[in-house]
């Protein structure tokens, strides 16, 4: 009974597993396999030579590949973490805006805020590449009316990565305030109105209610949030090109930019494999953070 | 009886196909980085073409310059990619090593070797074999405001780096945003062109042999020429960036009459026009002032070519060099000028074929041109070796960080030679 009970299961989860092996763990195997491989993209995989842990030598030593690689690494990281540290909360003060019922206009402020999320990135990076025009961009117009210098936004190396993370805000925290919305809608109502009748404050409310409630909303807004973060690709193929100085120059555009421009593919592979290991590691130690949280309640 | 005449009829018929149908016909496709308007350009060539040779049906896909290496390695060198493409030369070297790109037909090498100069036909081949059928070629030239320039008490343009470093400082006007020199950053060729083309008036040459010669006197006072433009602020990196389609901040600083100055090369003429009006006519071109070390006036050039996709049927190869040949010939376009020399002409872009040189020599003359057509002669060609485009991005990272005050002129001359080493000689083995 039990064997034909299984043999049922796996008949029924044989196709979806299936699909995930090939589409999924393939590529993953083949990407592993093929960062300790010297290997040109345009040639078959016959032609792919190993090499051990040279690539990843390569990425971790003092030559133009390393400095790279390390400076793209830390851009993704530092990109990643700004986006995350503004998106989350930016989220839960929406989504209570939103959620809130003492003020009208809650529904449409939720409708303006998802529409970002709708607008193609390309439409997004051709007005923000021209908001951001040191001369004659309308935020340093607005920036010009109540006294602000100019900003460099695009233009240097010190501001370009964080005008991207602006933009990357503007565009993600509608699609995390809903999120928040669905993490608030969760709340029993009766835990505010007991709160209030032993005099809890709107403030001790919101710390010792809503956030602790809403951990593991939280929780999937910030893997979401990292992993959308980390794939950012678009603004950067179509603004900066990676600059100035490669200050924007993120992991994916890196990767594309080494394994597919230059068809250096072992090498690509390796960056890729390195980038996937660091998700893992963030996802994890985020999981530990939030778990912690848990047990300290 | 009846079984057998009808055998022969239809044998008849068979033999009458055989000898009467026209070749196979083609589908084919041009992959290009080119603008709407000179897309539209091409579309109305390939009308007439095809108009001319029923059966071949050519289709034309355009991405942005910034995508266009791109593509070409992804979809483009696959047997369902586009079957012709227009690349830069420095890129021939890698794509023949990866066997993206078939060789020329006898036929098609023997014409272009006929009408071609001969270091555009060397800068199509690799191996002693000819890969495409040469159509621009650009160099760099001094573009200049007049108009700034006459507001600035400056008779004419600068011919030595000492001018040029004089008639920076009187340009630049900080309370006006004016900057008297304009770099651009943020794309490879926008940064490498300008550089080597004062290194190589200086004197200078990136690459010797297949080796970096950054490390030369030449190449020392041009990496203190960028230090002495930024620490003095006749230059603002700030106003340099550019963008995906190659335009983008740079140009509507020259175009709005902010930028003195400007190394750029003959083909942003169309971009010029269509951004400045009326006020084109304030732009003028001169030769790259000469530096220190350098004897006269010299610039870098650089060319492009279509080439055909080695993956695409051996029918598509045959329909695309017999459109290219059509396209590049002589018959193709009016008064003896070719379609592509057409459509290279309305970007204000130098064609490479001889006879088109001939074709538009009135147009060739203009004011503007002239400045490029007449540094034509003293041009050195950008060097063509394997591992091209590492070694422009990586010496763009240099520059751009010496552009930003990253780095001093020497360590941008000591970190660019080594890197440039460690770069070529990878990618030789």
């Amino acid at each position: 009974m039990i064997g034909r009970t299984s043999r049922s299961a796996i008949g029924m989860l044989a196709p979806a597993t299936g699909l995930i092996a090939i589409f999924v763990f393939v590529p993953m195997a083949l990407t592993i396999g093929l960062s300790f491989t010297q290997w040109s993209t345009q040639t078959g995989f016959d032609t792919a030579r190993f090499v051990g842990l040279a690539n990843f030598a390569d990425l971790f030593g003092p030559t133009s590949i390393g400095r790279d690689f390390r400076a793209a690494f830390t851009n993704t990281a530092l990109y990643t973490a700004l986006s995350v540290a503004l998106i989350l909360p930016l989220s839960v003060v929406l989504g209570l805006m939103v959620h809130q019922t003492f003020a009208p206009g809650g529904i449409v402020l939720r409708t303006v805020l998802f529409s970002t999320y709708m607008v193609p990135m390309i439409a997004v990076a051709l007005v923000w590449s021209k908001l951001y025009s040191p001369t004659e961009g309308p935020f340093n117009q607005m920036l010009g009316w109540v006294g602000i210098p100019p900003q460099s936004w695009l233009s240097s190396p010190n501001t370009a990565l964080f005008s991207i993370v602006l933009l990357n805000v503007w565009q993600q925290v509608g699609y995390f305030t809903v999120l928040a919305v669905a993490g608030l809608t969760q709340i029993p109502t009766t835990l505010y109105e007991a709160a209030r009748v032993d005099g809890a404050s709107a403030w001790t409310q919101f710390w010792k209610i809503t956030l602790p409630l809403m951990r593991n909303t939280l929780l999937f807004s910030a893997v979401i949030a990292v992993i959308n973060a980390v794939q950012v690709f678009e603004p950067v193929a179509l603004i900066t090109q990676g600059g100035p100085v490669n200050s924007t120059n993120v992991m994916t555009y890196h990767i594309r930019r080494v394994g597919i421009e230059r068809a250096q593919g072992g090498l690509g592979s390796a960056m890729a494999v390195t980038l996937m290991l660091s998700l893992i590691v963030v996802i994890v130690l985020l999981f530990a953070f939030f778990r912690d949280r848990e047990e300290q309640r | 009886m009846n079984a057998s005449k009808g055998l022969n009829l239809a044998l008849f018929g068979a033999l009458l196909m055989a000898t009467t149908a026209p070749s196979q016909a083609a589908e084919i496709s041009f992959l290009t980085h080119w603008g709407p308007d000179t897309v539209a350009q091409l579309d109305a060539a390939i009308d007439k073409y095809e108009a001319a040779n029923p059966g071949d049906t050519i289709s034309v896909r355009a991405v942005p310059f910034g995508d266009l290496l791109t593509t070409l390695r992804t979809s483009g060198g696959g047997a369902g990619g586009a079957t012709i493409a227009g690349i830069y030369d420095a890129w021939l070297p890698d794509l023949v090593r990866d066997s993206l790109i078939s060789a020329a037909p006898e036929a098609i090498a023997s014409d272009t070797k006929a009408n071609w100069p001969e270091g555009v036909v060397s800068a199509a081949s690799a191996g002693g074999s000819l890969y495409g059928i040469p159509n621009e070629i650009d160099v760099y030239a001094l573009n200049y405001n007049k108009r700034l320039f006459e507001e600035a008490g400056i008779a004419e343009p600068p011919k030595t780096w000492d001018e040029f470093l004089a008639a920076a400082e009187k340009l630049t006007d900080k309370s006006k945003g004016q900057q008297g020199f304009g770099l651009i950053n943020s794309w490879a060729a926008g940064v490498l062109h300008p550089f080597a083309s004062l290194l190589v008036s200086n004197g200078g040459d990136l690459i010797v042999d297949g080796k970096p010669v950054l490390d030369s006197q030449a190449a020392k006072e041009t990496f203190e020429l960028y230090e002495k433009l930024i620490t003095s602020g006749y230059a603002d990196p700030a106003m340099a960036t550019a963008d995906a389609n190659t335009t983008g901040p740079f140009l509507d600083n020259f175009v709005s009459g902010k930028t003195g100055m400007i190394i750029m090369a003959n083909w942003w003429e169309s971009a010029l026009k269509a951004g400045m009006g009326d006020a084109f006519a304030d732009v003028a071109t001169a030769p790259i002032p000469v530096g220190p070390s350098g004897d006269k006036a010299r610039s870098i050039s650089y060319s492009w070519m279509t080439v055909v996709n080695a993956q695409a049927s051996a029918e598509e190869q045959d329909a695309a060099w017999k459109f290219l040949s059509w396209l590049n010939g002589p018959d193709s376009g009016e008064d003896g000028a070719s379609a592509m020399g057409e459509i290279l002409m309305s970007m204000g872009i130098l064609p490479s074929r001889t006879s088109d040189g001939e074709a538009f020599a009135e147009r060739l003359n203009e004011p503007f041109l002239e400045g490029y057509t007449q540094t034509l002669s003293d041009a050195k060609p950008f060097p063509v070796v394997l591992g091209g485009q590492e070694f422009s991005e990586s010496l763009q990272q240099t520059l751009e960080a010496l552009q930003f005050g990253q780095v001093s002129a020497a360590d941008a001359q000591a970190n660019a030679q080594a890197d440039a080493t460690e770069i070529l000689e990878r990618n030789a083995q």
